[in-house]
């Protein structure tokens, strides 16, 4: 009862930035009002990556390591963590939101008796209450919420903590997991990647974000471009993923990923709320769009008024005499 | 296939000038869309059912002009205090007399941005499910969903009964007809109490949060700009 | 023919709805379509709502949450130059009283509910299901056959009825497609108005504008604020918001070669304007035609077989300086239509010789009486002195009066008498007097 864990979500064999910040905020608020920090790792590598999660704060790490983790599949998740989070019986279960965690959220809390506090920006835990702030109304308001039930959920949006380390000493505890796949009233038939899939966005430094302005194939060329200068992550308002330009993983916003980089360049985008929603936790934001009234400059924090086609190019001879 | 949709009333949180409108959630419109798509051709229905005040009979009616065939309201006057948990607890116990092949919901509601009720009702209903589906086809007995995860584009074949929780970039939800609004407006809603169910978090205070301060904005030759721009990313961001 | 209604109303507009509510009350069965997402979605106006006829449709609209922002009490007429503003300015309890002899409104707002209030109507008529609002369609075509109006279409589908009531508002493009007014409209019709919605605190706004509970300020300005171009701006408050615009002559703009956009900007930025609205965030912009008040502008005819004009659509407005009058004119227009469509009901006969009727009552109402009596001010309205000397005249006399200075002052005959030799001639103002005299 008096401890909270934190789930982390894997990438690539690598512990999600998103999944260490929820960490590293639970080490504090742990801290602060006297509970333990447990991790769980679901991946067949899971051991191997206990030593981060120590690292970051978490005394006890619970490792499962079932390749059926390893592609995500919402049914073996949902049976891992509810086994994990018996064991561990904590106050509270933190985790990065993802799109993985946000498929199991919901039935998993179900299933274990939890309340959920969804993507919220802030938290904190006593063994009374946890609360939280979270982004409503496509995130013209926050909203202040509270559950008192005795297991509850949080996940945490991506930027919302800084990562930082704590104690390096912890134990590992190993978790058997068998699963029929026989019962799976799902199968995952196969995962569709697009080039571009491979950099995580919400974890990016830098993003390069591109919107209708963008237009076709040679403006794509010219944010591309910027991007590899840069070393950004691509991303995209729905309107270009609606027309195919970019893929649907690309997209940032209400609907889609929630980024927070250090650098947010927004090329050709007007700023309607539901995109501003999923990046204005950016530090800096660079706009550049024609329409000197488009409402991505009332959040901008450089902004160039103009054609994205004139001053990509000069932008990108200038960034890559710095940056080479 | 048999579906039936669960669509909510929400604010509309567009409107520049706070209207206190209410509108169909994007993300259950596009549930209804998809749903009257795959049953193009077939006798097959698309029922809905609704939890919400008198008031939202509009937006029943709404989403019945697009096609739908029959709808159940469910008359709660103030959801104010219902949780993702709650609602998900009141379709449960509508669905425990309702049989369908497949329960399509939003993937969250627009106002409160939860993306839970439709998962905890899969679970309640012990049905499988897939979140966050971006396409759908029948095949046979099975639902066959796209979703969009965090690395790509998952396709997962889900066994009827299931539940789909749906994104808006799935499509463009259609424009009712004139005989669509005329169809619907003619059809009976019955109403029905909803379970007495608790919620398990709370909202104490909603507030605009501290907005960004908008920052400087230039205006000239790409050339200016851009060396504007440069100096300040070195000088006072400290980004390059 | 599968359906076929006592009357289609095109547009959902004051017109529109106000023809509806009529229809509704008197049970009829009717089809009216809006191509707006929901009615007021795309309705742009300076925002007061003059007369009491709102009353009459909606009765006892003061009690309720919904609907109107503020009641006027408190009007204001002011004549601006560069730097000053001199200010007739009349507030009077008399105006408390309800039915209220004007509010402001949003429209966005205002036409919501007032199509609710409608669909209220219906659910309580003879036929609940037999009539309906339709939105986010667009009429393309009015249906002909044999010469006389029998329906609608829209896209693929086709609708029937009695008669059509047009209430499309300024852009008239159906009206001018049956042939009741020509393909070109003269600059000289029309104006531009535009308009910002300005946020403003509740508790602050109130206490600007010295308000109580929901009364209301309008002015009206003529002079610097229209940056020598034809036209005047006004300034409303709405309940927690202020809205402010310009109506600027689209001949005059062309002439002079200037934006409506930069002209507002500047008269927001004018020393009288700003401190009004201090502090106001602009939440939304929004620019329309709007018709001049032009008797000339009428439709040859404002109704055909199976057919009737209603509001701006028919070009019914009057701004002869005191104030724009457009959406009363529309709500008028609306209800006189629907009473005629349900006569000819009556009669079975929806042709010209019974819609005649309408022209006669609104002929026989203040609408056409006033557009007629008050033409020779909508003219003097567009003279060039009206938005430069005069007011120029006015504030210096001002600025003369109202200045003590530890010098000598004049008389104020005598201010005056100069005042008017820098801006203009005394025969042109003895001219434009008596004219005034003849057209107020
Ligand atoms: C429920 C819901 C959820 C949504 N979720 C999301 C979401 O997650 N993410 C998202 O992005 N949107 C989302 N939207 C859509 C959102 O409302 C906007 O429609 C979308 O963000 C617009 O994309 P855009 O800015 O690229 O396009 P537009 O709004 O069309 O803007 C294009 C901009 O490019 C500028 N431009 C054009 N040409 C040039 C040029 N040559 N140089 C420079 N600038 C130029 C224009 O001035 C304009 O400002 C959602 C909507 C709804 C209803
Ligand atoms: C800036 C400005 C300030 C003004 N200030 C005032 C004021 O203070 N007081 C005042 O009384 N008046 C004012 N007016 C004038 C007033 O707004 C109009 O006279 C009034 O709105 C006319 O009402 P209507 O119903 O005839 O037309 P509208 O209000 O224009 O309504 C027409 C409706 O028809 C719909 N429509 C059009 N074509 C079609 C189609 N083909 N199919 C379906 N639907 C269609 C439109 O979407 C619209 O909703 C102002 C106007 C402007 C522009
Ligand atoms: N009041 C309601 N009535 C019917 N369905 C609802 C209601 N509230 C939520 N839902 C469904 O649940 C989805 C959103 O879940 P959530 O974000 O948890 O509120 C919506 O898209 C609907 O499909």
């Amino acid at each position: 009862m008096n401890s909270i864990l934190v789930y982390l979500s894997v990438h690539d064999a690598r512990i999600k930035r998103s999944s260490l910040e929820a960490l590293s905020r639970a080490r504090e608020v742990g801290k602060a009002s006297g509970m333990a920090v447990e991790a769980a790792i679901l991946h067949s590598a899971a051991a191997e990556m206990a030593s981060v999660a120590h690292a970051h704060g978490a005394s006890k790490v619970f490792c499962m390591a079932n390749p059926i983790f390893d592609s995500h599949l919402n049914a073996p998740l949902i049976a891992g963590l509810s086994k994990v989070i018996k064991m561990s019986s904590p106050r509270a279960v933190v985790m990065a939101s993802t799109e993985g965690v946000k498929d199991v959220l919901g039935a998993l809390a179900i299933r274990t008796d939890a309340a959920v506090l969804p993507d919220v920006a802030s938290f904190y835990v006593t063994s009374d209450e946890v609360t939280c702030e979270r982004p409503v109304m496509a995130a013209k308001l926050l909203a202040s919420t509270t559950s008192t039930h005795p297991l509850v959920f949080i996940s945490v949006r991506s930027g919302s903590y800084e990562v930082s380390e704590g104690e390096t000493v912890g134990t590992v505890e190993e978790v058997a997991f068998d699963f029929d796949e026989a019962t799976l009233g799902a199968t995952l038939r196969e995962i569709v990647q697009t080039t571009g899939d491979t950099v995580d966005l919400s974890e990016a430094n830098v993003v390069v974000a591109a919107g209708r302005g963008v237009r076709d194939e040679s403006g794509k060329a010219l944010v591309d471009e910027l991007a590899s200068i840069t070393g950004a992550a691509i991303g995209a308002s729905r309107a270009v993923v609606e027309t195919g330009l970019f893929p649907a993983t690309a997209q940032i916003g209400q609907t889609g990923k929630v980024v927070s980089p250090e650098l947010y360049f927004a090329v050709g985008i007007s700023g309607a709320i539901q995109h501003v929603a999923g990046m204005n936790n950016s530090r800096v934001i660079v706009a550049i769009n024609k329409d000197a009234d488009a409402p991505i400059f009332d959040v901008a924090t450089y902004g160039l008024v103009g054609d994205c086609f004139k001053i990509l190019p000069v932008l990108n001879a200038e960034l890559r005499k710095i940056i080479s | 296939m048999k579906f039936c949709v669960c669509i909510k009333q929400v604010p509309d949180v567009q409107a520049s000038v706070q209207t206190g409108r209410m509108v169909l959630n994007a993300y259950d419109a596009s549930a209804v869309e998809e749903a009257l798509v795959v049953n193009e051709g077939t006798d097959d229905v698309v029922d809905l059912v609704l939890i919400g005040p008198s008031s939202a009979t509009e937006t029943i009616r709404k989403a019945l002009a697009m096609g739908a065939s029959n709808a159940t309201h469910i008359v709660v006057e103030s959801l104010g205090g219902l949780d993702s948990h709650a609602i998900a607890h009141i379709l449960a116990d509508h669905f425990a007399s309702h049989e369908y092949d497949a329960i399509l919901t939003g993937k969250q509601s627009q106002d409160s941005d939860s993306g839970l009720a439709g998962s905890m009702l899969a679970e309640l209903l012990g049905i499988p499910f897939a979140t966050n589906a971006v396409g759908l086809k029948a095949e046979g007995e099975d639902l066959v969903v796209t979703r969009q995860g965090d690395s790509g584009q998952e396709i997962v074949a889900l066994k009827t009964p299931c539940l789909v929780t749906c994104s808006n970039d799935m499509n463009n939800p259609r424009i009712p007809s004139l005989k669509g609004i005329m169809g619907a407006k003619r059809k009976q809603i019955p109403n029905k109490e909803a379970a007495s169910v608790s919620a398990l978090t709370d909202v104490s205070k909603s507030f605009s949060p501290p907005g960004r301060e908008a920052g400087v904005k230039w205006e000239g030759e790409a050339e200016e700009l851009v060396s504007q721009l440069v100096s300040k990313l070195q000088n006072e961001a400290g980004v390059l | 023919m599968e359906e076929k209604f006592d009357a289609i109303i095109v547009g959902g507009g004051i017109a529109g709805l106000s023809a509806a509510m009529t229809l509704a009350r008197g049970n009829a069965r009717f089809l009216l379509i809006e191509r707006g997402e929901f009615c007021g979605a795309k309705n742009v106006s300076g925002g007061v709502l003059w007369g009491s006829d709102l009353a009459r449709l909606v009765p006892e609209y003061w009690k309720e949450e919904g609907g109107f922002e503020r009641f006027v009490n408190h009007r204001r007429l002011t004549f601006m130059d560069e730097g000053s503003a001199f200010s007739a300015d009349f507030k009077s309890n008399h105006f408390d009283e309800a039915p209220y002899k004007g509010v402001t409104v949003l429209r966005a707002v205002f036409d919501a509910w007032l199509a609710e209030k409608v669909q209220e109507a219906i659910d309580a008529s003879a036929h609940p299901d037999e009539s309906f609002i339709a939105t986010d369609i667009l009429v393309e075509e009015i249906l002909k056959e044999d010469g006389r109006v029998v329906g609608i279409r829209a896209g693929e589908e086709s609708f029937y009825a009695n008669c059509v009531i047009l209430a499309e508002g300024v852009n008239n493009l159906l009206t001018r497609q049956i042939g009741l007014e020509g393909d070109y409209v003269p600059d000289d019709y029309v104006a531009v108005g535009v308009k910002e919605v300005m946020k403003l605190d509740r508790a602050r706004l109130e206490d600007r504008f010295q308000l109580q509970g929901r009364s209301g300020l309008t002015n009206e300005f003529v002079g610097a604020g229209s940056d020598g171009v034809e036209g005047g701006g006004f300034l409303y408050t709405n309940t927690d918001s202020i809205s402010i615009g310009l109506v600027l002559g689209l001949k005059d703009l062309k002439k002079k070669g200037k934006t409506p956009y930069d002209i507002l900007n500047g008269f927001k930025a004018h020393p009288s304007v700003a401190d009004m609205i201090r502090d106001a965030e602009t939440v939304e912009y929004s620019a329309h035609v709007v018709s001049t008040g032009d008797i000339r502008a009428l439709p040859s005819e404002l109704f055909a077989d199976g057919v009737m004009i209603v509001g701006e659509a028919a070009h019914l407005l009057l701004n002869a300086g005191k104030a724009i009058q457009g959406m009363d004119y529309a709500m008028r227009s609306g209800i006189l239509a629907a009473e005629t469509a349900m006569e000819a009901t009556k009669l079975g006969d929806f042709t010209s010789a019974t819609l005649s009727n309408y022209r006669k009552a609104l002929e026989g109402s203040y609408v056409l009486k006033d557009m007629r009596s008050f033409q020779d001010a909508v003219h003097l309205l567009h003279q060039e002195q009206m938005f430069g000397p005069i007011p120029n005249m006015i504030c210096d006399f001002g600025r003369q009066f109202f200045t003590i200075d530890s010098e000598p002052t004049e008389k104020a005959s005598k201010m005056l008498r100069a005042a008017i030799k820098r801006h203009t001639s005394y025969w042109d103002l003895v001219k434009l007097g008596l004219k005034a005299g003849r057209s107020l």
